[in-house]
């Protein structure tokens, strides 16, 4: 993600920033405390797999996108106050 | 009728100088115009200037930029070494400060600070 790419953004990559923005709008609905816990991690997820991950990777991107959907839909409702680091790795108990 | 109003007006207007008459007049339409445009809603409109500045203010303040770099005209990945996701970063702290919600198709294409400014100073709910 380092090297400045073509100036147009793939479908892919859309997805990729619109599902990070949807996290950062969801944070400001938090208390200031908990928004910056919010940012924190998630930036540091979305970084950690942009390194990890092939970006033509598109069967693990996928894969990345739904779970963090169901994540940030989880981070809406209103009684989940924070989302806590067992959120973002890759076990899901819930399930 | 341009004729009866232009009669009224040389009828009631004291000018020194004959040579004065027409300035006189087209200085009254001038007024009448500008006193159209005051009703329009473009006058709580930012001044560029402010926007500039407020924007500008944003990207230096961003963490992992140098302010140094920052000028009016610069590009947030090309020139400043940012990637996209910061990118998103500033393009919501922008709408944080001016009170606007951009959507994603539009919000995707701002990547420089020019861009920015373009579209906040065009914006008619920005603040």
């Amino acid at each position: 993600m380092g090297a400045p790419r073509a100036h147009k953004l793939s479908g892919i990559q859309k997805q990729v920033l619109s599902l990070y923005r949807g996290f950062l709008r969801t944070a400001r609905s938090k208390t200031p405390e908990n928004r910056a816990h919010i940012e924190s991690l998630v930036s540091a997820e979305f970084r950690k797999n942009s390194q990890l991950i092939d970006r033509k990777n598109f069967l693990h991107i996928e894969y990345l996108l739904r779970r963090g959907k169901k994540q940030l839909d989880q981070l809406k409702t209103v009684d989940s106050v924070r989302l806590s680091s067992s959120n973002v790795k890759l076990s899901d108990t819930k399930n | 009728m341009a004729a009866v109003l232009r009669s009224a007006i040389l009828r009631n207007v004291r000018v020194p100088v004959v040579g004065n008459g027409s300035k006189v007049v087209s200085s009254l339409w001038a007024h009448r115009s500008s006193y159209v445009r005051s009703m329009s809603s473009h006058d709580d409109h930012l001044e560029r200037s402010q926007v500039v500045d407020r924007i500008v203010d944003i990207v230096k303040s961003f963490p992992k930029v140098d302010p140094s770099k920052v000028t009016p005209e610069v590009h947030f990945q090309k020139d400043l070494g940012l990637d996209s996701l910061d990118n998103v970063e500033i393009v919501m702290a922008i709408e944080e400060e001016f009170k606007l919600e951009i959507p994603d198709k539009e919000a995707d294409k701002i990547d420089s600070c020019a861009l920015a400014i373009e579209y906040v100073y065009n914006h008619p709910m920005a603040s």
